[in-house]
């Protein structure tokens, strides 16, 4: 028996296959783009070619994400928040609280002994500081997503940006750029402007962070700048798993499993 | 166009409530008598003041004045599903898109002539300054006078008799816009009236505490502070019994107002009032119930006919809005105690400084009793903000976390 676990994101659909056991077999990040269906049927198709089974093998799937209800084979559908404390918790046993930056939303989740959501805070109102957020910085400034994750390599620390509204802090990073600011200290600016709002997100669930295991899960983990930003912020390692945007499928995948052997 | 709408709501809930004579058919008759409210309002046929939240209704509604307070005009606007056009008229004429969508969609009605010009305006400084501003507007486009009721946040004998001094003022006031003044038998009865309907909702409001709950997420909805509007009239008390008769006979069927009730909640602050999927979803998918509202609740003592001043001085004082944050705070407590609340749901309003500004403390407080508290982060008002599937994601992640890490104060 295998199961399903996909996350159709803003930025990306994800998909975790796992065996029987609960081991996973694959793992798969597509392009979400205009058409959800081809996202889906992508990255369900990948981790079957992978994994060397057809479809009608899978016993079980769990959606989540935003386009959590249109994944149609799913036996349930459940949010992300859930999910991604299910994966964080198989990954690193023991977290307490989990930061979770996806394509257009950002999310701080206290997981209890047991590895379950215990409270959660999600960022208000617009998406400044998600993925969505880097990628219009990353434009801004002329260079690939990828490649800012360490362009803030040896700045200073100087450069402060003031709005974190992704129009005028766009406009913000154009502005330095023209002044001649160095690229590096302009990412410096950007990861921390990120990560005091991150840091803000996670007092709502955790008054007090010290002494606190911290991991993060999302797409925005791939960056190291912000997870080293993140981890001076809060003075504390940061956990971040080889693949961070696949934690929301995987904890899928789990629930699908323990769902799907509770059903048989 | 409000004429209308209310004429048709009125001849809709109507033919219904004619179909099954019957049934108390409470939630109908509510929005009955709030739809022969807006006629009245807008027909051009009564005298009408526009007040503020804690305008006392009773007593003017013993001077033959046609009264509402104006969030309720906005929350009307709302529910009509056309607020944006109203919205967006105050914000062209410099009202903040982020100030309280509840006031700007009325003054941008009244910008649009929308709203009958009152005989006379009545506003109050609690439960916010927004209001008060609103009403200033309003005063100015309508070139009528204000009368402020100044309400002391204090439960003093000498803030009573402060306030009950200014609605003496407040009559005469009224007596020399309209030529009508207070007759004191009037006002006894209509007193007798408030008290009847507070001891009628004081039952429903028992009721509504049983487990499985009678209520649900529709049928109490804004009833506390629209009621507030009927007092002192016989159709407060009608609207109160037939809530009354209704809960009494789910209670008797063993039925409840969520079929299978699994999680009890407690709904902070004002709802949201425009047309959307969210409580439907909580019931149908969660078997979740919005048993109590914040503002759905009896604070004050039945008041003595022969000093009414007085005892509607202390009914407006001793609100939970009214004064400092500890007081709103011990009542949802109180209120989640009370009503074996699992979790809470606060909208924070866009915009609502005096609610969003205590959220914090709200939040704290009912975590030190073990109940979570959700925040939404929308506009009641502004169906162009209305978010869903953000606001779907942080309630199913509420409701989950409520199934796998029950908490609240169930026996």
């Amino acid at each position: 028996m295998y199961f399903l676990g996909v996350d159709l994101g803003s930025l990306s659909c994800d998909a975790v296959l796992l065996d029987n056991n609960g081991g996973v077999l694959a793992s798969s990040v597509v392009p979400t783009g205009a058409r959800n269906r081809e996202a889906i049927a992508r990255a369900t198709d990948e981790v079957l070619k992978v994994a060397g089974i057809t479809e009608d093998q899978i016993r079980a799937t769990v959606s989540t994400g935003y386009g959590r209800d249109r994944v149609e084979k799913r036996l349930a559908a459940v949010t992300e928040i859930t999910c991604h404390a299910r994966g964080i918790n198989s990954l690193f046993g023991g977290t307490q609280v989990l930061i979770d930056i996806g394509g257009q939303d950002s999310k701080a989740v206290r997981l209890d002994s047991d590895g379950q959501v215990a409270d959660f805070a999600m960022n208000d109102k617009c998406a400044a500081g998600t993925g969505r957020f880097l990628e219009a910085m990353a434009r801004a400034l002329q260079v690939d997503i990828e490649e800012l994750s360490e362009l803030d390599t040896g700045a200073s620390g100087g450069v402060i940006l003031s709005s974190m509204c992704t129009v005028f802090a766009e406009s913000e990073v154009v502005s330095l750029i023209a002044d001649g600011v160095a690229v590096n200290e302009i990412v410096s600016g950007l990861n921390r402007a990120i990560a005091s709002r991150i840091v803000a997100l996670v007092r709502r669930v955790a008054p007090t962070s010290d002494g606190l295991s911290i991991a993060m899960s999302g797409g925005v983990a791939h960056n190291h700048g912000v997870v080293r930003a993140l981890s001076q912020a809060f003075e504390t390692k940061i956990s971040v798993p080889p693949k961070p945007d696949t934690v929301g499928a995987l904890g899928a995948a789990l629930i699908a499993r323990e769902k799907g052997i509770r059903g048989s | 166009m409000m004429l209308q709408y209310f004429q048709m709501l009125e001849s809709r809930i109507d033919a219904k409530i004619r179909k099954t004579p019957d049934k108390p058919n409470a939630r109908r008759k509510f929005a009955l008598e709030i739809a022969k409210l807006g006629i009245r309002l807008y027909s051009g046929e009564h005298r009408v003041a526009w007040c503020g939240v804690v305008a006392p209704f009773d007593m003017l509604s013993a001077m033959n004045v046609t009264s509402c307070f104006v969030e309720f005009v906005g929350a009307m606007l709302a529910a009509t599903g056309n607020v944006g056009m109203f919205l967006e008229e105050s914000e062209h004429a410099g009202f903040g898109a982020d100030t309280c969508g509840y006031h700007r969609a009325v003054i941008g009605a009244a910008l649009k002539g929308l709203m009958p010009v009152p005989d006379v305006m009545i506003a109050t400084t609690c439960p916010c300054t927004g209001g008060l501003a609103a009403m200033e507007n309003l005063a100015r486009m309508f070139n009528k006078e204000l009368f402020v009721l100044d309400v002391p946040s204090s439960d003093t004998p000498e803030s009573v008799q402060y306030l009950a001094n200014q609605y003496k003022d407040m009559i005469r006031f009224i007596g020399s816009r309209t030529g009508e003044s207070l007759d004191e038998g009037k006002l006894r009865k209509a007193i007798e009236k408030s008290n009847r309907a507070r001891e009628l909702m004081v039952e429903v409001y028992r009721l509504a505490e049983n487990v499985p709950s009678p209520s649900n997420g529709r049928s109490l909805a804004n009833f506390g502070i629209v009621m507030a509007l009927f007092l002192g009239t016989d159709a407060g008390i009608q609207i109160a019994q037939a809530y009354r008769d209704e809960f009494e006979e789910m209670i008797r069927n063993g039925q409840s107002g969520v079929p299978e009730e699994k999680v009890r909640l407690l709904w902070l602050q004002n709802r949201i009032q425009f047309k959307n999927p969210l409580i439907k979803m909580l019931e149908q998918e969660y078997q979740a119930s919005i048993v109590i509202d914040e503002l759905n609740d009896i604070t004050w003592e039945a008041i003595d006919t022969a000093d009414p001043f007085t005892g509607i001085a202390k009914r407006t004082i001793t609100m939970p809005l009214n004064g400092e944050i500890n007081r709103r705070l011990n009542h949802v407590r109180h209120l989640s105690k009370a009503y074996k609340i699992d979790g809470a749901i606060n909208p924070c309003h866009w915009g609502c400084r005096q609610g969003t500004g205590a959220r914090g403390l709200i939040q704290a407080g009912l975590k030190e009793l073990g109940i979570p508290v959700v925040n939404l982060e929308v506009d009641c008002v502004d169906t162009r903000n209305f978010a869903e599937g953000q606001l779907r994601t942080r309630l199913e992640a509420f409701m989950e976390m409520l199934q796998t890490n029950p908490s609240g104060l169930r026996d």
